[in-house]
């Protein structure tokens, strides 16, 4: 016979069935699986490393989400501002709508396919403990929305620089943007994700959390609106407590230049806004690892 | 593998009673019919479910404290779908092979050889929710050996599979367990199936074990012969001529069973023999196989053959 190491005497390689070989390299432990995860998932929650229908939605809504801040760069430079026409922390509340549909969209992504086809079950059948794949899911879907809110800040402070703004009035702006943005980033993966982890069905998660987050704000923003107008601002604090955004609203009032009706006053009311935005998350996160729990033990 | 006094309660359902069990190296057939407590069984192995009472090691690892250690030694197929449809079955043996604790790029190259192995060729980079049931069951096999486990749990691999498709995974099984060296624990109803790839056997019902053992003592240990001669009273000039000469004869239906084990000669010589002297046609004359059916007949007291070996009945 001839060698098994050459080619063939026609020039064509050979491909050698070696059979089966054992795998004696490393295996990494629960961080490092942890850690491959969150970034599958982030991966997974703009649609790479899936179909390429997938991919249309998710980065649809992100061109739409930037397209402001390309636009106000486009003004800044040609026209020549002294001051950026939208507030960094603003721009998060102006496109509100397009955060609720990312957001409410892409949680099922993460939570509800491998409940619904099943996949769960493989996850469990491997080392990583039910609450760390939760917290595993959670964190993926809180990168991707923290990009989805961070990206349009860092155009806008990248114009700015450009326009050749006051540097530390633009970076301190900023960089209460980007405090702000992760809380309301938080409340709102903890929000989507709890909501998703509970729906098989897609369509389900996604209808549910964009009525909760979406007409919640609205109702909110009605109180506010008539509470200002007829002299009972305090109403209007309270109702401000009952939705991400206007929490988001609410602290954005206190820190920045951006006025909101009804921001909240007074040291406690503006303490309880803080405390409610960390808890919802926090309460949403507990949720989640509970829920998985459960799942787990089914 | 080895279970002492396991019990799952699920309420109104005891799904597994008190069961005491020791599963070694090889292929390992898990028979019992729809609820006898297969796939409880390999969801407390695994350390999904944890068991009402009883204790249970795999691996040399307790279910109870070692959950983690014995899922990343263990690798699993279940029964139902477990396959997004939006990922290809590349990319999807690749996660889990990380989420099994290998680097990236050795959960690659892992990824693309169990693939060749179980089969899947081009199809691989598309993705599975277009995937036919054989494609999808080969799929799940991947992902079950993709970390190079020391022992698969494979819940009714066959199930839902054509024939040819069947004889595919059932010959991937024996692989696995042959030529692979990874210990198997295969579940299925149909135990035909596993009378031909098991090197062991063990029956499940109602929760409670029926019987353990080696798969060909479950076939080839009747030690009896069927004799069938053609001729004027045949049956009953044979078996007087063979009582005669020292072995035990007993007619059954058109046949006579003849103890081969008995007498020091060789029986089938004296078969031969006696039917020439009788002037008797030989017709046949074949060992006795049984089939992993007659112990469930014999589990349930129902019909048990006459010919049956009092060493079968072994649980009570």
């Amino acid at each position: 016979m001839t060698d098994p190491t050459s080619a063939t005497p026609e020039g064509g390689s050979v491909i050698h069935d070696l059979g089966y070989r054992p795998y004696t390299g490393p295996r990494l432990g629960p961080a490092a699986i942890a850690r491959a995860l969150v970034i599958t998932g982030f991966r997974n929650a703009f649609g790479l490393g899936r179909s390429g229908k997938s991919k249309v939605l998710p980065f649809i809504l992100l061109a739409l989400n930037l397209m402001p801040a390309v636009i106000v760069g486009g003004v800044m430079v040609f026209v020549g501002l002294d001051a950026l026409p939208i507030g960094y922390a603003q721009y998060a509340s102006t496109t509100q709508v397009l955060l609720g549909i990312f957001v409410a969209s892409q949680a099922p992504v993460l939570f509800s396919r491998d409940l619904r086809h099943g996949t769960i079950s493989l996850y469990l059948a491997r080392p990583l403990p039910s609450s760390t794949y939760a917290i595993a899911r959670w964190a993926s879907l809180l990168g991707a929305t923290l990009v989805f809110l961070l990206l349009p800040i860092l155009v806008l402070y990248a114009v700015a620089l450009l326009g050749e703004l006051d540097v530390s009035d633009q970076t301190s702006d900023a960089a209460v943007a980007v405090g702000l943005a992760l809380l309301l980033a938080l409340s709102l993966t903890g929000l989507a994700g709890l909501i998703a982890s509970w729906s098989t069905r897609r369509g389900f998660a996604v209808v549910a959390t964009i009525a909760l987050l979406l007409i919640g704000n609205g109702i909110v923003t009605a109180i506010q609106g008539i509470s200002q107008q007829e002299g009972h601002a305090r109403v209007g604090e309270v109702a401000g407590l009952f939705s991400p955004y206007s929490l988001y609203r609410g602290l954005m009032s206190i820190w920045t230049d951006n006025k909101t009706p009804t921001p909240p006053t007074g040291m406690p009311m503006q303490l309880a806004y803080v405390v409610v935005f960390i808890a919802l998350s926090v309460a949403c996160l507990g949720g989640l690892v509970w829920r998985y729990r459960r799942v787990a033990t089914a | 593998m080895r279970t002492q006094g396991l019990t799952k309660d699920y309420g109104p359902v005891l799904a597994l009673d008190s069961l005491d069990l020791e599963i070694g190296p090889g292929i390992t057939g898990l028979v019992g019919a729809n609820g006898a407590g297969k796939s409880t069984l390999l969801k407390i192995l695994l350390g999904l479910v944890p068991a009402t009472g009883g204790r249970a090691q795999v691996l040399g690892h307790d279910i109870a404290s070692d959950g983690p250690a014995i899922r990343a030694a263990v690798g699993y197929l279940p029964e139902h779908d477990c396959l997004p449809p939006d990922v290809s079955a590349s990319d999807f043996v690749v996660h889990m092979a990380m989420m099994s604790g290998l680097p990236r790029v050795a959960a690659r190259e892992r990824a693309a050889e169990v693939l060749r192995h179980v089969g899947l060729a081009e199809e691989r980079y598309r993705p599975m929710g277009g995937y036919s049931t054989g494609m999808k069951q080969k799929a799940k096999l991947a992902q079950a050996l993709a970390h190079d486990p020391r022992l698969v749990l494979l819940d009714e691999p066959t199930n839902g599979l054509d024939p040819a498709a069947r004889e595919e995974m059932l010959g991937l099984v024996q692989r696995i367990g042959r030529d692979f060296g990874i210990a198997v624990i295969v579940t299925s109803h149909l135990l035909g199936e596993l009378e031909r790839v098991s090197d062991h056997v063990v029956v499940l019902d109602g929760g409670r074990l029926l019987r353990a053992s080696r798969t060909d003592e479950f076939l080839d240990a009747t030690g009896v012969l069927l004799v069938e001669v053609l001729g004027d009273d045949a049956q009953a000039r044979m078996v007087a001529a063979l009582s005669l000469a020292g072995v035990t004869t007993a007619p059954r239906g058109a046949m006579l069973t003849v103890d081969a084990a008995a007498g020091e000669r060789d029986v089938h010589d004296l078969i031969r023999d006696t039917a020439s002297d009788l002037g008797l046609g030989l017709v046949r004359l074949q060992v006795d196989h049984r089939h992993i059916e007659d112990v469930f007949a014999d589990g349930s007291g129902a019909v048990t053959q006459p010919s049956a070996d009092p060493r079968e009945v072994t649980h009570d």
